[in-house]
């Protein structure tokens, strides 16, 4: 049996202890009246002991009326069971706040909850809330989750053009034909080569060569308006785009509209063997139409058909093939 | 080996469904969207067969996700919810609704499945309570990553301890997952839960 004396004194120790813990304490009795409210929340909340002692705790903080950390306190009062309210899926339910200036930016601290039951001798179940400030580990893992999808749109993009890659280019062929095939909608395909690149490369040099893969990347993607769409730099000179939902007359417009926006760039070309001065492209179209569904290869080989006869029939110009 | 009738597990069954769907109701309020959830089935077999069914279900994956919350009173039990480790990607994230490119569930994450396994654990051992009609004192959730028998050896049970282990079917925008609930029990409370499982009949049947 401890004397008065050792129990005042250790009354007075756990009172100051909670008043310097680092964290919210709240105590709720079995009437959801507030019996303990720690240093902490006064200083977070700007609410003294005369504003929140024995009055009823949704009256103090009614903006958690009915809501999960209500269910909390009744599953700890009433069930006798703790819960937990993760920081990710319940958003700063408390009105706190790190600073007055964060407090006048409406930012709230961001917090991880607990609702645990406390048995009190002579009276019916208590229930203490902790509040932790968990803001630091929310700010580390919002900068990892931007780094990683940084990271990720680097692994599909392409290093000098900054368009999607070949990978890239890979992963939404497979998506698009699949998707193509389930809602029986058509997909096309466009391969685009610069015309005479390696002569344009020999002449001006690779930096000048580098520089027109840039232009001629930007001004193309550029084109493409609906977010499903997409080109790649399919390799060296040539590029592929993915039309879902386009049929051949939809893409061969779309072609022809992309072979006149190189022209007009107008990027001069010494050496396009006889032909315009300037850097054209050739374009080969191949789609799958509905009813007829091939594979990827079938189609890619069509559209790498379809370009080799624009090159062989002069150059700057658009050629369709029937994958088959 | 430990079993119930027919008409036992049927009712147990119908017990732990309304359990779950409370727990559905809860989780549903956080998203604003519809969470369904229910128990298709329950078995008791013992920890060995426990892991063997969990692991055999998800050979590829390899990991398993639990969170395990330790229950006292009237009996004692270590609750332990289990996913794969990929699924519980799946359901935090189509819980948070956003998608992190991470092979890993980051810190925020495995509390927000704490989260998740504290409101699926409480609702469905708070049915067991209210069967046995007593009070039952919880603790905290625990977040556990290894293989399904390292998960349930945390709980200190011997290889032969009978696990009652629920089928969990879990189902958010078009996405159905499969998990389990174990309830590691010892064996006096496993026959008070079949006596009580038959008041429980027999108050339902107005015979009680």
């Amino acid at each position: 049996m401890m004397n008065p004396v050792n129990e005042a004194h250790r009354l007075h120790l756990l009172h100051s202890v909670l008043c310097a813990v680092n964290l919210g304490a709240i105590v709720l009795d079995n009437e959801r009246r507030v019996v303990l409210w720690n240093s902490w929340m006064i200083k977070h909340s700007g609410l003294g002991h005369d504003k929140v002692i024995g009055a009823d705790f949704f009256t103090v903080c009614p903006g958690l009326r009915g809501g999960r950390m209500e269910a909390a306190i009744q599953q700890a009062l009433y069930n006798n069971f703790p819960s937990l309210l993760s920081q990710t899926l319940n958003k700063a339910p408390f009105v706190l706040h790190a600073s007055p200036v964060t407090a006048a930016r409406n930012e709230r601290i961001q917090q991880a909850v607990e609702v645990t039951p406390i048995a009190v001798e002579g009276a019916p179940r208590h229930c203490l809330i902790q509040i932790n400030d968990v803001s630091i580990a929310v700010g580390r893992e919002k900068l990892l989750r931007e780094q990683a999808m940084v990271l990720r749109s680097q692994t599909f993009a392409d290093g000098l053009t900054g368009i999607a890659n070949r990978r890239h280019f890979d992963v939404a062929m497979e998506k698009e034909h699949r998707r193509a095939k389930r809602g029986g909608t058509p997909l096309s395909l466009l391969m685009i080569d610069i015309d005479h690149f390696k002569a344009y490369n020999d002449h001006y040099g690779h930096q000048k060569g580098d520089q027109c893969l840039i232009q001629v990347a930007a001004a193309l993607a550029g084109m493409l308006k609906r977010p499903c769409d997409l080109m790649a730099r399919y390799g060296g000179e040539e590029f592929a785009m993915v039309l879902p939902e386009t049929d051949v007359e939809q893409a061969t417009v779309m072609a022809e509209a992309i072979r006149a926006r190189a022209q007009e760039l107008a990027i001069p070309h010494e050496r396009n063997n006889g032909e315009l001065p300037q850097i054209t492209v050739s374009i080969g179209i191949a789609t799958q139409k509905v009813d007829t569904a091939v594979e990827i290869e079938t189609l890619i080989g069509a559209a790498d058909r379809a370009l080799y006869l624009a090159k062989r029939n002069g150059r700057n110009r658009i050629e369709s093939m029937l994958p088959a | 080996m430990f079993s119930l009738s027919e008409l036992e597990t049927d009712a147990l069954i119908e017990i732990f469904n309304i359990g779950v769907g409370q727990a559905a109701a809860s989780m549903s309020a956080i998203v604003n969207e519809t969470v369904r959830m229910s128990v298709p089935s329950v078995s008791f077999i013992n920890r060995t067969d426990a892991a063997r069914l969990l692991d055999g279900k998800a050979p590829e994956a390899g990991a398993i996700c639990g969170v395990s919350q330790h229950y006292e009173g009237a009996f004692s039990t270590e609750a332990i919810l289990m996913f794969p480790e990929d699924k519980s990607l799946e359901i935090v994230r189509l819980m948070v609704g956003e998608s992190v490119p991470l092979k890993e569930l980051t810190e925020m994450e495995q509390e927000a499945m704490c989260e998740i396994g504290n409101i699926i654990l409480n609702s469905c051992v708070g049915t067991l309570a209210n069967i046995f009609q007593r009070e039952l004192h919880g603790s905290l959730p625990e977040y556990h990553i290894g293989t399904s028998d390292e998960i349930l050896i945390a709980s200190g049970s011997r290889h032969d301890t009978v696990v009652l282990m629920l089928h969990i079917d879990f189902v958010l925008e078009k996405h159905q997952i499969h998990g389990y609930v174990a309830f590691v029990l010892d064996i006096s409370a496993l026959h008070d839960l079949k006596e009580q499982i038959n008041l429980y009949i027999a108050r339902a049947m107005g015979q009680a």
